[in-house]
C-alpha cells in the first residue's frame, strides 16, 4: 500500500552495460555512418543516461575484431574522484583514451591473423564480460541498480560464436537481464534478434543512421520500470536460424544428431561432436520416416 | 555478508531454474529447518558475525566441479538428449498418508509440476507422458507430448487417490507405449511410488525382463521405505532407486532426473534427424495457420521447406512433415557438449611472479583481486587463456554462463 | 499515505510556485536544470530528452503515442508537471491542438550538457593539508544531524504531533522539511529556531530562488573535496554557515583561506527530490510474536523505536524491543497513527525481511490497526433528543419518519423518547409541526 504510490513517480536506477562495436573491418567499409559520428551519438546517449538519474551507472565494453575490454565505467570514475558525481568531465577523456589504447591493442593482435570471410566482432566475449560484471552488481547487495545490456553492433554475426552467444543469452535470461540491441549494419543480426527476443529486450535496426541519437534516447534510455507503460518497437520477424557445427554457416534446415543435438548442414556418417555412428533407420519406426530420412548406407 | 547474498542469489537462480516450485505457506517450515545460527560466529569483541564460509563454499564447489569433469573426461560426451519419459504417479491409498505435508500426493504433484518445467527446459526435444496407478489399475493420464502446460493441467485435474497400487500393471502399460517410439529416443520411466506393496495380476519378474529387453530405463523414487522389487527393477533396467526422507529431499531426488542421463546413450541408436529452424513471422502479419486451419495475425512461425505457418514450436509441420524446432531450444543443451575446463587455482607464490603482477582485477567483473592490506585474495586462472578470475566469477562462469570470458574475447586462430 | 512523499514533493511544488521570472532565472544555471530534470516523473524525463533536439513545437498527441493505453494518466501528470515548472511552454496552433515547446534556456543548457558532458560547479582546492576521509565525514554529518533531530522536540515543553511525525520520516525527507522551512522563513524573519539549531545567519528578505539554486548546485559538488569559500557570493557564504550546522558541509580553516567540504547529506540533496531517496538499508526485523529487533547502534534509532515500542535491552549493535498495547497507546496519545508506525516499520525493514512480502508480519500490522481502532470505539454523532410526545401515534409516526430518513439513533417506546441525528432535526421539526 505504501510502496505503490511511490513507484508511480520514480524510475528505476539503471545500470546500462553498453557493448560498443569497434570492429575496424566493419567501420572502414561502412559508408552511411562513420565511426566518429557513431561515437558522438553514443557519447551523447551515455551522457543522457547519466543525466536522467544521479545514481544511474554506465559501463562501456568495446568489442573489437581480436579482443574486447572494458573501456569506461562511470562508477570507478567516481571513486577516483571520491564521489558519485563529478563523473561527467572525465567521460570524454577517460573513455576516448581507453578506446584508443584498446583499438591499438586490437590492431596489434590482428597482425598475424589470417583473413577470414566474415569479419565479425567478438560479441560473445563482450556479452560474457558484461554478464560477469552484472553478477558482481547483483552480489553487491539488495539495493543494486537494475542492470540491462545494450549491444551497439554493426558487424555481421560470427557463426563460430554461436554456442557462446547462445550460452550468454540463456544466462542473461535466467538472471532476468534484458539484452537490448541496436544494429547499425546492413542486414539484420540473427544473434541480436534472438538475444533481445529471448531476454525480453528491444531490437531496433534504425532506418536513418544520422538520427541514431534520437533512436537511442527514445528507445534505449527507457528504464525497465517505465517499459511497462511505454510503447516500444515491437519485434519484427525474429531469425531463429541456427549455424551448423561443421561449416559454421547459417542454415534454416539441417540434420540434428540424436545423441547430442549437434547441428550439421549435410549428412555425415559419424557425429563430430559426440562420436556417435549414425545407424540405419529401423523399419518398425518408419512410420515417422521423415524424422530419419536419408539414413546412410552402413 | 556479500557472500551470503551471492549465495542467496545463486539459490534464487537455481530456484528460477526449477521454475519456482515455491510452495506458498511453506516458508515457515523451511525457515525453521535452516539452522541459521550455525552460520554465525563470534568475533574478538563478542559480536556475532556471519561465518566467513566463502572459501569453504568455493572449495566444495571446486570438488563438485572436479568430480564432474573427471566423470565426463572420456573426451566424448554422450548424453541421451532425446528422451521419452513416462512419469508414473502412485495414487493408491498410500498416497494420502500425511507424513509428508500436507500429504504425499500433494507433495508429489507440486514437485512433478516443477520437474516437468525443468525437464523441458533442459531437454528441449524430449517428450513426457503421465500415468497414474489407482485401485490396482494403471491409467494413461496424458500421451507423450512436448507441452508442459497440457501435462500439468491434466495432472492437477486428476488428483484423487484410492485403492491398491500395482507396479506390474503400470509397467505393462508403459511398455506397450514405449515400445513404439523411434529407436533414437531414450526410453525412460520414472515411478513415484508411495505404497509399500504391489498388487499384481501376474509374474512381475517377467514384466521386468520385458522392460529390460525393450531398453527401458526404469527409475523409482519411493516415499515410504525401500522395497526389494523396486530395487530389483532399477538394477535390472539401469535406473536409479532412491527413497525420499522428507519434502526437500524428494524435490532434490526428482530434479536429479531432469538433466539428461549420461550413460544411456548406448541404449538408443544414434541417428541424424532432419529438422527445420523456422523464422518467427513479424507481428501483425496475417497468414493461414496450418494447425488451426484459419487465418491468424502475427506470432507464428514459417516452415522453411513448405512455407506453411505453424503456431507453436517444437512441432511437426502439418504439410511436409518436417520436424520444426527453434534453434534456441537446441542451444540450451550445448553447454553439455562444450564444457569449459575447470579453472586452476593460483598459488600465492605464482602471484608474486613479476609478469603476473600486472593483473590486479578479475577479468570478468573487474573486481579487485587484491584484498585491503595489499594481500592477494584467492583467485583462479583459465588454463587456456591464462586470464585471472575471482571466485565468484569462477562459480558463475561454470554454473550459469558456460563461457570463459577470457577465451571468448580472443579471436581463435 | 506516508508523510514522507508529500514533503518531498512539496519542495518541488515550492519551486514550481515561484514566479515565472524567477523560474526562468533559475534555469540559467545548468545544474538547476539537471537537478530539476532528475526530479521529474520518469515519463516527463523521457519527453524532455526525446524532444531536446527539436527546435519547433511538438504536438501533445505525438508524445502521447509513445504511451500505452493504461499510461494515459501518467502522460497527463507528466505534461502538467512540465508546464507547472515552465519546462514545457504550451503553444496552440491553428488546429487548436496543444503543442509544446521546451523552455529555451532549459533546452540550451541540457543540450550543452549532453554534447559536452558536464562540469563541476567549481574547482576543488588542490593543496589542502589534511582532508577528512569519507568515513570521518559521514560520521560527522550523521552526528551533526542526529544530535539535532533527536533533541529537536525534546527541548520543547511537550512533544508535538508534528514532532513525532517528523522523527518517523527518513533522513532525506527530514532534510528537505527543514530546508523548506528554512527557505520560507528566510523570506519573512531571517531567523529560524528549529530544535537546537538556530539558523540565524541568513539575512532577511533573501530571495528563495537564490537559496534553492545554491542548494541544488551544492548537490553537484564532490563529497569529501575541499572548495574555497571565496568562490561563494556573500549570501551563499552566510547560508553555508547554517548548512554546516545541519551537517551538510564541514567548514575548515587554514592559515590564509577557509574552505568547505560537502558531506553526503549535501550531495544527496538532488537525489532525494525523487522517490528513489528511500534507497537506504533498513535495520528493523519484526517477528510474528510482536518482538522487534533493530540492528543499529544509533541512539536516534533507539529513541524513535521507543516512541511506539517497549525497548527491552540493548546490545552493542542490536536493539531488542516489543510492540505492546501500552507502548502503542502512548504513541497514539501522542498523535502518531497506526499507518505511520506501520509504514515506518516497512520502510526500515532489514534487507533480510524486506524481500519478503509482507515485510512486517500481517498479524502485527492488523493488531496495531485494531488497537488503534479500539481507542476510537466511541463514535460521537451530533443528535437531538425528543420526549413528551402527545400520543403514541405521534411518537410512532415520528420514529417511522426518522427511520425513513435514516436518522433514527435510539428509541424508547415505553417512555416515548427518541434520539435522532442532528442533520434531520429540521425535517423532524417540520414533520412534527405538520402532525399537530
Amino acid at each position: 500500500m505504501t510502496s505503490v504510490p511511490s513507484k508511480l513517480y520514480s524510475d528505476d536506477v539503471s545500470l546500462v552495460v553498453v557493448l560498443l562495436d569497434t570492429n575496424p573491418f566493419f567501420w572502414t567499409a561502412s559508408s552511411s555512418l562513420s565511426f566518429s559520428q557513431f561515437l558522438s551519438h553514443v557519447l551523447a546517449f551515455v551522457n543522457s543516461i547519466l543525466l536522467l538519474n544521479q545514481l544511474n551507472q554506465v559501463v562501456v565494453i568495446a568489442s573489437g575484431y581480436n579482443t574486447c575490454d572494458y573501456i569506461y565505467d562511470s562508477s570507478s570514475d567516481a571513486s577516483q574522484l571520491g564521489s558519485e558525481d563529478g563523473r561527467m568531465p572525465s567521460l570524454y577523456s577517460n573513455l576516448l583514451q581507453k578506446l584508443e589504447e584498446f583499438m591499438i591493442k586490437d590492431e596489434k593482435l590482428g597482425k598475424e591473423q589470417s583473413q577470414r570471410a566474415i569479419k565479425s566482432s567478438l560479441l560473445s566475449g563482450a556479452l560474457s564480460m558484461a554478464l560477469c560484471y552484472i553478477q558482481r552488481v547483483f552480489r553487491s547487495g539488495p539495493l543494486h541498480p537494475q542492470p540491462r545490456i545494450l549491444c551497439l553492433q554493426g558487424s555481421p554475426d560470427g557463426p563460430e560464436q554461436y554456442v557462446a552467444v547462445m550460452n550468454s543469452i540463456f544466462s542473461a535470461q535466467r538472471s532476468m537481464v534484458p539484452i537490448d540491441s541496436c544494429y547499425v549494419g546492413a542486414h539484420n543480426s540473427a544473434f541480436l534478434q534472438q538475444a533481445s527476443y529471448i531476454t525480453a529486450g528491444v531490437y531496433v535496426k534504425p532506418q536513418h543512421l544520422d538520427g541514431l541519437f534520437q533512436y537511442l534516447t527514445t528507445v534505449f534510455a527507457t528504464d525497465l520500470h517505465s517499459r511497462s507503460f511505454i510503447q516500444l518497437p515491437r519485434p519484427a520477424g525474429v531469425d531463429f536460424r541456427a549455424s551448423c557445427f561443421c561449416h559454421k554457416t547459417t542454415i534454416d534446415m539441417g540434420y540434428i544428431c540424436s545423441v547430442c543435438l549437434s547441428i550439421f548442414c549435410n549428412h555425415h556418417k559419424k557425429c563430430s561432436t559426440c562420436g556417435s555412428v549414425f545407424g540405419q533407420a529401423q523399419s518398425d519406426t518408419s512410420s515417422t520416416s521423415d524424422l530419419k530420412r536419408k539414413a546412410p548406407e552402413t | 555478508m556479500t557472500n551470503n547474498i551471492a549465495e542467496k542469489r545463486r539459490q534464487q537462480e537455481e530456484e528460477d531454474d526449477e521454475e519456482d516450485g515455491d510452495l506458498d505457506g511453506w516458508g515457515e517450515r523451511s525457515y525453521a529447518d535452516e539452522r541459521s545460527w550455525e552460520a554465525l560466529q563470534e568475533d574478538e569483541s563478542g559480536l556475532l558475525r556471519p561465518l566467513d564460509n566463502k572459501a569453504m563454499y568455493h572449495a566444495q564447489y571446486r570438488r563438485r566441479l572436479r568430480s564432474l569433469s573427471t566423470a565426463s573426461n572420456s573426451q566424448r560426451i554422450q548424453k541421451g538428449l532425446i528422451r521419452f519419459l513416462y512419469i508414473v504417479l502412485d495414487l493408491s491409498r498410500a498416497a494420502s498418508v500425511m507424513d509428508f505435508r500436507p500429504s504425499r500426493m500433494a507433495v508429489v504433484a507440486q514437485n512433478v509440476e516443477a520437474f516437468i518445467r525443468e525437464f523441458f527446459d533442459q531437454n528441449p526435444l524430449s517428450q513426457i507422458a503421465l500415468v497414474t496407478i489407482k485401485d490396482g489399475v494403471a491409467y494413461s493420464l496424458t500421451e507423450l507430448g512436448g507441452s508442459p502446460e497440457s501435462h500439468i493441467k491434466a495432472l492437477m485435474a486428476k488428483l484423487e487417490c484410492s485403492g491398491d497400487s500395482s507396479l506390474q500393471n503400470a509397467l505393462e502399460l508403459v511398455h506397450e507405449y514405449l515400445d513404439k517410439i523411434p529407436s533414437y529416443g531414450n526410453r525412460e520411466v520414472l515411478i513415484l511410488y508411495s505404497a509399500l506393496t504391489t498388487c499384481d495380476p501376474g509374474d512381475i519378474m517377467e514384466t521386468i525382463q520385458k522392460c529390460k529387453k525393450s531398453k527401458m530405463r526404469c527409475s523409482v523414487i519411493g516415499l515410504s521405505a525401500e522395497m526389494f522389487i523396486c530395487k530389483h527393477l532399477c538394477q535390472e533396467t539401469g535406473g536409479l532407486y532412491s527413497v525420499a526422507l522428507d519434502e526437500s529431499h524428494f524435490k532434490e531426488l526428482i530434479l536429479e532426473h531432469a538433466p539428461p542421463p549420461p550413460a544411456i546413450a548406448e541404449f538408443a541408436i544414434a541417428n541424424l534427424i532432419k529438422m527445420g529452424f523456422p523464422q518467427r513471422a513479424a507481428e501483425g502479419s496475417i497468414s493461414i495457420c496450418s494447425c488451426h486451419k484459419e487465418s491468424k495475425v502475427g506470432e507464428g512461425f514459417i516452415c522453411p521447406r513448405c512455407k506453411a505457418r505453424v503456431c507453436e514450436l517444437p512441432t511437426e509441420c502439418r504439410i511436409c512433415g518436417l520436424t520444426l524446432v527453434s534453434s534456441p531450444h537446441l542451444a540450451r543443451s550445448y553447454h553439455h557438449l562444450f564444457p569449459i575446463a575447470p579453472f586452476d587455482e593460483v598459488k600465492p607464490s605464482r602471484q608474486n611472479e613479476p609478469h603476473r603482477r600486472s593483473q590486479k582485477t578479475c577479468f570478468g567483473c573487474q573486481q579487485s583481486l587484491v584484498n585491503p592490506g595489499n594481500k592477494p585474495s584467492l583467485q583462479v586462472a583459465c588454463p587456456k587463456c591464462k586470464q585471472y578470475f575471482c571466485l565468484d566469477c569462477d562459480i558463475y562462469i561454470h554454473e550459469s554462463l558456460h563461457n570463459c570470458p577470457g577465451c571468448e574475447s580472443l579471436r581463435a586462430s | 499515505m506516508p508523510q514522507v512523499r508529500i514533503i518531498a514533493k512539496n519542495f518541488m511544488d515550492m519551486v514550481a510556485s515561484l514566479p515565472a521570472m524567477k523560474l526562468d532565472r533559475l534555469y540559467q544555471n545548468a545544474f538547476i536544470c539537471e537537478a530539476i530534470l532528475r526530479s521529474l516523473p520518469p515519463l516527463a524525463k523521457k519527453y524532455v530528452v526525446q524532444i531536446l533536439f527539436f527546435d519547433g513545437p511538438v504536438s501533445g498527441k505525438l508524445l502521447e503515442q509513445w504511451v500505452l493505453a493504461d499510461g494515459v494518466t501518467k502522460h497527463r501528470v507528466a505534461i502538467d508537471r512540465l508546464i507547472q515548472l515552465r519546462i514545457f511552454i504550451e503553444v496552440s496552433d491553428k488546429k487548436r491542438e496543444s503543442s509544446y515547446k521546451l523552455n529555451q534556456t532549459f533546452q540550451a543548457n541540457l543540450r550543452k550538457h549532453l554534447t559536452n558532458g558536464g562540469v563541476l560547479p567549481r574547482e576543488t582546492m588542490a593543496a589542502v593539508v589534511k582532508l577528512p576521509n569519507l568515513e570521518e565525514l559521514d560520521t560527522y554529518a550523521l552526528e551533526q544531524w542526529e544530535v539535532g533531530t533527536s533533541s529537536m522536540d525534546r527541548d520543547a515543553p511537550r512533544l508535538t504531533e508534528g514532532g513525532f511525525q517528523f522523527l518517523l520520516m527518513d533522513t532525506n525527507a527530514q532534510l528537505w522539511y527543514i530546508i523548506r522551512e528554512y527557505i520560507t522563513n528566510s523570506e519573512i524573519s531571517g531567523f529560524l529556531q528549529l530544535g537546537i539549531y538556530s539558523l540565524s545567519h541568513i539575512e532577511r528578505g533573501t530571495d528563495p530562488a537564490d537559496l534553492i539554486s545554491f542548494l541544488l548546485e551544492l548537490s553537484f559538488h564532490v563529497t569529501g573535496e575541499a572548495y574555497n569559500i571565496n568562490t561563494l557570493t556573500e549570501i551563499q557564504r552566510n547560508t553555508i554557515k547554517d548548512l554546516a550546522e545541519l551537517g551538510l558541509v564541514k567548514l575548515q580553516q587554514g592559515r590564509k583561506e577557509s574552505w568547505f567540504i560537502p558531506t553526503k547529506l549535501a550531495t544527496n540533496l538532488s537525489v532525494s527530490l525523487t522517490d528513489s531517496s528511500s534507497r537506504k538499508q533498513g535495520y528493523v526485523v519484526v517477528e510474528t510474536n510482536f518482538r522487534l529487533y533493530a540492528y543499529s547502534s544509533s541512539k536516534l534509532h533507539c529513541e524513535i523505536l521507543r516512541l511506539f515500542s517497549k525497548i527491552e535491552y540493548q546490545l552493542p549493535n542490536l536493539i531488542v524491543g516489543a510492540i505492546t498495547k501500552e507502548s502503542l497507546y502512548t504513541a497514539f496519545e501522542n498523535g502518531i497513527t497506526s499507518d505511520q508506525i506501520i509504514s515506518f516499520l516497512q520502510q526500515n525493514a532489514h534487507p533480510r525481511v524486506a524481500e519478503r512480502l509482507p515485510s512486517v508480519p500481517e498479524n502485527v500490522t492488523d493488531q496495531i490497526r485494531l488497537w488503534e481502532a479500539d481507542l476510537n470505539r466511541v463514535e460521537i454523532t451530533p443528535s437531538h433528543f425528543y420526549d413528551e410526545f402527545p400520543s403514541r401515534d405521534t411518537f410512532e409516526a415520528a420514529c417511522d419518519f426518522a427511520r425513513e430518513w435514516n436518522g433514527l439513533l435510539w428509541e424508547d417506546s415505553k417512555k416515548m423518547r427518541v434520539v435522532v441525528k442532528a442533520e434531520i432535526h429540521m425535517n423532524m421539526r417540520e414533520f412534527l409541526r405538520g402532525q399537530k
